[in-house]
């Protein structure tokens, strides 16, 4: 039996999708998250881990619409309605994508520049694997 | 010697009103209840307990590699075969070398979890700290009357050796067969309950209650703070108040008003609130229930250095929802199955 979306790769990615382990690199100390195999920056491949605090702000965002989403959101978007889908500016640097949560993803309410925290939630369920993974919220 | 050595609490941020099902269903039937939260559609035990988890650690001031147990008490773990206790671990950095365990079918599961990781540090010679978390949201089918009192919360407690803050200094445990009271079989999604009329809660309490304050040579008016199991938000108020205890003894851990039925975090969650506010040298007197009960004493020491989110911050950020979007968050109008 396979499975729909590859285990062991959302497996290898468990630190950063539950603790936001970033690499910071040890040439140019750039954050570089999602981890890579060379630094973003300057090209280098040292790194130490770095555990990032998850604090940020909106760099950007968008609104997915129903029916817009991925499949694997199809149940959430028909429970929750429309939400939010952000570039977070952390304040360690990278910029990333997450999800918005527990806010009603209305521009008068979400602008760039909104503080927000990181939060593990559920991201999606498939063939019966619940997958958990960060999601962001306005403090 | 091993105590609470930090703590800290999750309540997600929605919450049903009373007038919500009297205005779906014509009567409300959690007494005492006058609003409960309710767990987002992308929230479940696991994420609520990550969250309560990292405020214990982060009030503590430890590492989290420090940690070498996971205990998670609940009564409906997203689950039935998998430990939901370590993706906790994972979650918060406690992975490797760590014990983990799931606690689980009883609401009772929070106290037990308690007393088990207090036992495992106090006999482990490593040095390291204990993570206790008890995270619940029980689910009944929607037309039926234990439905409405049912919330979601969870609390967690880190335990150690040093810097304790409260020393738990002894526990009475009741093991009482029940039967047709809050069941869920296996391959079940709702608890049921034949709703029989039997005073097993207010007897197992009062026995536990009794016989611990015999042990301790205490009475009811040695205790500054009392918390009971709270199934709904006035249950609690009447088993205390025939033990001797008072309105005010009670009022800072009776959350069932603000949260509802939380159950296996129930009493743990109470005992949070009660630390927040607990003064040196005062004790605490808890009892929880679940076809059976345990009474615990709690003597608080030192107050908490480290920042922590205070009960109160959750209680107070929140958005009242109607029950239809109650439905659609408890996944009730899904027919989504993977």
């Amino acid at each position: 039996m396979t499975s729909y979306i590859s285990l062991p790769s959302y497996l290898n990615t468990i630190d950063q999708r539950y603790r936001l382990i970033g690499k910071k690199c040890k040439s140019c100390g750039t954050v570089n998250f999602p981890p890579r195999v060379m630094c973003i920056e300057c090209g280098g491949r040292d790194f130490e881990d770095i555990k990032l605090s998850g604090r940020g702000k909106i760099h950007a965002f968008t609104i997915i619409s129903r029916g817009s989403a991925p499949s694997e959101f199809d149940d959430q978007q028909n429970m929750t309605g429309e939400f939010g889908v952000a570039v977070i500016e952390l304040e360690e640097g990278p910029r990333i994508i997450g999800q918005l949560t527990d806010c009603d993803p209305n521009p008068e309410k979400i602008r760039i520049g909104t503080e927000v925290r990181a939060t593990v939630r559920k991201l999606y369920e498939q063939e019966g694997v619940i997958r958990y993974g960060y999601k962001f919220t306005p403090v | 010697m091993a105590g609470i050595v930090g703590y800290g609490v999750y309540v997600p941020k929605y919450r049903i009103k009373a007038e919500e099902y009297i205005k779906a269903w014509g009567n409300f039937a959690a007494d005492g209840v006058k609003e409960k939260s309710v767990v987002g559609c992308d929230e479940d035990v696991v994420t609520m307990a990550i969250e309560a988890s990292n405020n214990a650690i982060k009030s503590a001031g430890i590492d989290p590699k420090n940690i070498n147990t996971v205990y998670l008490a609940t009564t409906s773990a997203p689950y039935a075969e998998k430990p939901s206790s370590v993706t906790v671990a994972a979650a918060i950095g406690a992975e490797g070398d760590v014990r983990t365990a799931d606690f689980t079918t009883s609401t009772k599961a929070g106290t037990a979890a308690l007393l088990a990781c207090l036992e495992r540090v106090k006999s482990d010679d490593s040095g390291r700290c204990g993570l206790i978390v008890a995270s619940d949201a029980p689910a009944a089918a929607p037309d039926s009357s234990l439905e409405h009192a049912l919330g979601g919360a969870a609390a967690a407690f880190i335990i150690g050796k040093k810097n304790i803050i409260a020393t738990i200094d002894k526990s009475y445990s009741l093991s009482m067969e029940t039967l047709g009271e809050r069941f869920r079989k296996r391959d079940e999604p709702y608890i049921r309950d034949l709703e029989l009329r039997v005073q097993h809660l207010q007897n197992a309490i009062t026995a536990t209650i009794k016989n611990l304050q015999k042990s301790l040579n205490l009475e009811p008016k040695d205790f500054a703070y009392v918390v009971v199991q709270q199934p709904d938000g006035r249950a609690a108020a009447r088993i205390a108040g025939k033990l001797g205890f008072s309105k005010k003894q009670l009022s800072t851990g009776n959350l069932a008003e603000y949260t509802g039925d939380v159950g296996a975090a129930s009493t743990l969650l109470s005992l949070a609130a009660v630390l927040e506010s607990a003064k040196h040298g005062e004790k605490i007197l808890l009892a929880s229930y679940g076809s059976g009960s345990d009474a615990i004493c709690i003597t608080v020491g030192a107050p908490l250095a480290a920042p922590k989110i205070e009960i109160k911050e959750y209680l107070q950020n929140k958005e009242y929802i109607d029950y239809v979007k109650y439905l659609k968050l408890k996944k009730v109008l899904s027919t989504f199955r993977t």
